[in-house]
Order: structure tokens, then C-alpha cells, then sequence
């Protein structure tokens, strides 16, 4: 086949695939489509949003002052979220790279006892704990506290990370961890000086899911929290939701700000988390 | 492999046990402690406080002869069995952008795909819920302009069901017969960014070149899909079907943020997780809220060694 043909082919097969995209096109559209909403209407009233639901407003018209409200409204909410957020998953991982760490170097007398013990959890439908484990924190005082929610990311995220950095620090070259033990260094120093700097994009493709999963959590806040100055953002959003008189320009700006921490941390790490999921999903 | 120790060695390192230690104190406690706490308190008469009483399995016989459970059973099914199909969709798109020729556009649209899932879960849920809304939500006015509702209308008089009027607007959330259509409308077109995504990376296998085998060949695309595509993301798509119905089997936070503790307008959304929620924070009866629970935990168990049985696919 000459060049021009296959160039001529290439064009033809590309010209083809035009129903392929329209298909696509229409599906993200329609997927987008909460996204958009709750962009044009966060600058509407109530009035200008019944008088033109579909379109944006032409910027001239844009109630900005719904942004500066949903912002207050939102933002302390924002903050205990945060606090949660990232001290929750900075324990969560600190503890459970020690714990991988532990199984993946050495067959220790009982490893095999602990692992089971770890990964029968994973099997384990967790709907039926929901009650006693309100039970049990209100036994520990801790109804109403944000450590409550951070104890619990701490646990719940155990087994599943454990789970997946085990098989990615056995896979470090064991040379690496004598040389390391030649120069006298200890458990700690090893994990500091080769398992983390070994295993970076892993660890930081497990801090955002982590991340992500205690942002998105309303039912612990909403079983937990009783204090307005302690809501995060799940229970804060339900109780916005719960509103008699609903501005909904208010309440879609208020959604945005709630957004925004998520896209920025999107905007830095898409392709880890991209490559991350893809790559978790070839191995799993 | 992790290497193997001898005795004297692991006495000697037996400070790595430390570092154990943390995590699987923290799941004892609090997976390990709970379970068993669901158990044993699954045969008391408990509401919560320190009083309680055995009652044997007389919470067990209340659950068998409570016929709100036992329609949150079936409710549930009927949501498992819609979100099967609901999977469909994700696999289509997947394999629609895996066919594209043009590298670039594969690659956009997967960025493009990532993008509603910057918005937090509960907000998507939120603004779905303002869809839904009767008066001023997306749903009825985009099913006014398409004409969608005089067919409803003209069909609801025809058979009788009483749930569409032409005067009235249709009222999602609010109307018992609606709520299971409108919980399994929710989420259309039912396309999950990581499930697209995961599927992709299990397609990345098949070259182009087999694509172009495959047509000298003379097979259609609906061959090419059952033949080529679908074993090589058949290990992915089984997950994923596995996952998906342990998580909606006890699942409840969609119908208690949707439709409140009671399950909506006659408790048609009730499910067996809100059921027990419902019991246990909103009635006090947590004794019998663990006998629920413990009745969920054995059925969806029973499902995952069904599964696991019977259902392998061979790699």
C-alpha cells in the first residue's frame, strides 16, 4: 500500500467513528449535566432561575452575593472537614504502612494469624456494626468530638491499604533493605528511607481515595455530630438541604464552594488518580 | 515474598510486632468489637441504655413477622436487579472510546469522564433530588416540553394506575408508586466514571491490529464485542457486579437522604439497612435493630458464597 493510500484509509477510518463520537458526546452531556446546573444557577435567584432554567444568565445579571453567602455558610463546615480529612488520612496511612511494613519484610511467628484476622474483615458486610459502634463510641465519650470521625477513618481504611501496600513493598528489592540494615539502620529508618521513597505514587494515589472517601461521608457526621460548629461538610449539606424556604441559587453556590477543595485537588493530581485507579485495576 | 524467620531471629526483632500492633488494636476494636457486640445484642430487649433484658430469639420472630422488612426485601431486589442493568451503560462507553481511532479524543474523553466526580457525592445527590422536584425540577419540564407526560397521562388512563394527571405535576419523591421508578431513574445515564475507567485499562490489551484482522475477517461489531472486548474486561465486570450488590444490598444513604428515616410517602423506599437505621435512631429499639442487622449480614454473606461458588470466571 502506498503512503497516500493509507493515508486516504486512515481518513476514511477516522471519518467512521463520527456516529461514535456523536454517541459519546450525548451520553457526557447528559452526564454533565448536574455539574452545569449547579454552575449557572449558583448566580440566579429563584425568580430568574424560573424565568430561564436552562441558559446562563448574561454576567450583568449574575448575583455574585450568592457566592460571598454560600461561601460563609459553608466554609466552617469546610474547615472541620479538612481538619478531619487530613489528619484522618495522614493517620490512616502513617499506621498503615508500619503495619505492611510488618508483613511484607518477615514471616513472624503469627503473621498468617494477624492477616487473616485483617483481610477477613475485608469479606465482611459492615451494615450490621453501624449501631453497636454508636454504642461503643458514646461508651468512650466521644459522641459529638471530631476525633470520633478520625478514629473511625483511621480504622476503616486499615485493610484495604494494608492490603495494598503490602504487595507493593514485598515487591522493593530486598538488597535495598540489607544494604539499609548493613549501615545499621532500624525498622523505622528503613521505612522512612526506602519504603516511602520507594512507594510514593502508590501512597499517594491511597491518600486520595482515602481522602476523597471521609470527604463524602455524611452518615457517621449525621449519627455523631449534634454541635452546629462542629458539622462537617456531610451533615452541613443535609441540613442545608432540610431548609423550608429554599433559595436554590443560595444552595447550589453553597455546593460549588463545597466543590472547590476536591477540584483543586484534582487539578494537581488527575494523573495520579487516573493511573493509579487504571493500574490498581490491572493487578486487582 | 515476605522471608521466612527463624525462631530465635523473630525474638530477637520482636519489636517489629509494634508495628502491628496499632492497626490491628484499632480493628479489633472497632470491626472486631461491634460485630460481636451485634451479635449478642441481637437476643436482648435493649434501648440503648444500660438496662437490658434476654428475650432469646423473640427479636428474630418479630423481624420474620414484620412485614415492613420483609417488603424492604423486596424493594431492595428489585433496586439490585435494576442497578445490573444499570451497569450496561459503563461498558458501552467504554467500549465506544476504546473503538475510537484518534488517541487524542480517547484521551479527552477520559478526562472528561473524571470531571463530575469533582463534585462531592452528596452534592450530586442533592442536586438530583432538585430534579426530581415537582414544581420547578428538571425532570417534569423536560418531560412537558418532549410530550413525554400526555403519553404518561393518556397511558395512566388507559390501564388505570392512577399516578399520572394532566393537571397535576408529577410528583417523584412524593407519590409511593413513583419512588422505586424515580430511585432507579436516579443517577442517569448511569455512567460510573471509575467503572469507564477500569474497563479501559482492561481493554488496553487489544491492538488495533486485531481490530483489523478482526474486519478481513468479516465479523460485525456486536461479534467483535462478544468475542474480542467482553472476555478480556469480563475479570473487571465481575467485580464490579460483585461489589455493586454487596454495596447496594446494605446500602440505605441514598434512601434516607432522598426520602428521610420512614422511607418516603408510604414507606415505599423503605430498605432493610434504613429499616434498621430507622429502628435503632429513630424508635430506640437498637436490640432489635442488631437482630436486622445480623439478618442482613447472613443474607448478603450467603449472596458473596453463592457468588464465589458458583459464579467464577475462568482467566
Amino acid at each position: 500500500m502506498s503512503s497516500a493510500q493509507e493515508i486516504s484509509y486512515a481518513n476514511a477510518q477516522k471519518k467512521r467513528d463520527f456516529p461514535k463520537h456523536l454517541i459519546i458526546w450525548f451520553v457526557l452531556a447528559i452526564e454533565l449535566l448536574p455539574f452545569y446546573m449547579m454552575v449557572q444557577m449558583s448566580v440566579k435567584t429563584n425568580q430568574s432561575f424560573i424565568a430561564n432554567p436552562w441558559f446562563p444568565n448574561l454576567p450583568n445579571q449574575w448575583h455574585l452575593e450568592n457566592w460571598v453567602h454560600g461561601f460563609n455558610l459553608i466554609f466552617p463546615y469546610i474547615a472541620n472537614t479538612v481538619f478531619v480529612a487530613v489528619t484522618g488520612t495522614f493517620g490512616m496511612l502513617a499506621l498503615a504502612i508500619l503495619a505492611s511494613y510488618f508483613f511484607a519484610r518477615y514471616k513472624m511467628p503469627c503473621s498468617t494469624l494477624f492477616w487473616s484476622l485483617l483481610m477477613v474483615i475485608m469479606l465482611l458486610p459492615g451494615v450490621a456494626n453501624l449501631v453497636p459502634l454508636f454504642q461503643l463510641l458514646k461508651s468512650m465519650n466521644l459522641l459529638n468530638s471530631l476525633w470520633a470521625l478520625i478514629i473511625l477513618a483511621i480504622a476503616g481504611g486499615q485493610v484495604f491499604c494494608i492490603f495494598i501496600l503490602r504487595n507493593f513493598i514485598e515487591e522493593i528489592p530486598r538488597d535495598l533493605f540489607e544494604a539499609a540494615e548493613m549501615d545499621g539502620a532500624t525498622h523505622l529508618q528503613q521505612i522512612m528511607h526506602v519504603v516511602i521513597p520507594m512507594s510514593g505514587p502508590i501512597i499517594g494515589t491511597l491518600s486520595i481515595l482515602t481522602f476523597l472517601g471521609i470527604w463524602n461521608d455524611f452518615m457517621m457526621p449525621l449519627i455523631l455530630l449534634r454541635d452546629q460548629d462542629l458539622f462537617t461538610l456531610g451533615v452541613g449539606l443535609v441540613y442545608l438541604d432540610g431548609e423550608y424556604v429554599k433559595d436554590y441559587g443560595q444552595i447550589m453556590a453553597a455546593f460549588l464552594v463545597a466543590s472547590i477543595p476536591i477540584i483543586i485537588i484534582f487539578l494537581f493530581c488527575m494523573k495520579l488518580f487516573v493511573r493509579g485507579l487504571s493500574s490498581g485495576a490491572i493487578k486487582g | 515474598m515476605s522471608l521466612p524467620i527463624s525462631n530465635r531471629k523473630a525474638l530477637y526483632e520482636w519489636t517489629l510486632y509494634l508495628l502491628v500492633l496499632p492497626s490491628l488494636a484499632l480493628v479489633l476494636l472497632f470491626s472486631y468489637f461491634p460485630s460481636i457486640s451485634a451479635i449478642y445484642h441481637s437476643f436482648f430487649d435493649w434501648q440503648g441504655g444500660n438496662m437490658k433484658q434476654f428475650v432469646g430469639f423473640a427479636n428474630f420472630r418479630k423481624a420474620f413477622g414484620d412485614s415492613i422488612l420483609w417488603s424492604s426485601f423486596v424493594t431492595i431486589s428489585i433496586l439490585v436487579v435494576a442497578n445490573v442493568f444499570k451497569m450496561v451503560p459503563s461498558i458501552f462507553i467504554a467500549v465506544l472510546i476504546h473503538r475510537l481511532k484518534s488517541d487524542k479524543w480517547q484521551y479527552w474523553y477520559r478526562v472528561i469522564l473524571v470531571v463530575p466526580m469533582i463534585v462531592p457525592g452528596l452534592v450530586t445527590l442533592f442536586i438530583w433530588k432538585f430534579f426530581f422536584d415537582p414544581n420547578i425540577g428538571l425532570l417534569n419540564s423536560i418531560i412537558n416540553t418532549l410530550g413525554i407526560k400526555t403519553v404518561l397521562v393518556n397511558f395512566d388512563q388507559f390501564f388505570g394506575w392512577g399516578v399520572f394527571y394532566a393537571d397535576a405535576p408529577i410528583s417523584w419523591l412524593g407519590n409511593p408508586h413513583l419512588i422505586v421508578p424515580a430511585l432507579i431513574l436516579w443517577g442517569f445515564p448511569w455512567i460510573g466514571a471509575v467503572g469507564v475507567l477500569i474497563y479501559l485499562a482492561g481493554l488496553q490489551s487489544i491492538g488495533q491490529e486485531i481490530y483489523e484482522a478482526a474486519e478481513l475477517d468479516g465479523i460485525n461489531s456486536w461479534q467483535t464485542f462478544l468475542y474480542i472486548e467482553l472476555p478480556l474486561i469480563m475479570t473487571q465486570v465481575r467485580l464490579s457486579l460483585v461489589l455493586m450488590i454487596i454495596g447496594s444490598l446494605q446500602g440505605f444513604g441514598l434512601q434516607l437522604l432522598l426520602l428521610g428515616p420512614e422511607g418516603g410517602a408510604g414507606g415505599a423506599g423503605m430498605v432493610p439497612g434504613l429499616w434498621m437505621f430507622n429502628r435503632a435512631f429513630q424508635a430506640g429499639e437498637f436490640g432489635y435493630a442488631c437482630a436486622i442487622g445480623m439478618i442482613l449480614f447472613i443474607f448478603i454473606l450467603a449472596l458473596t458464597w453463592i457468588n464465589d461458588k458458583y459464579v467464577r470466571v475462568e482467566k
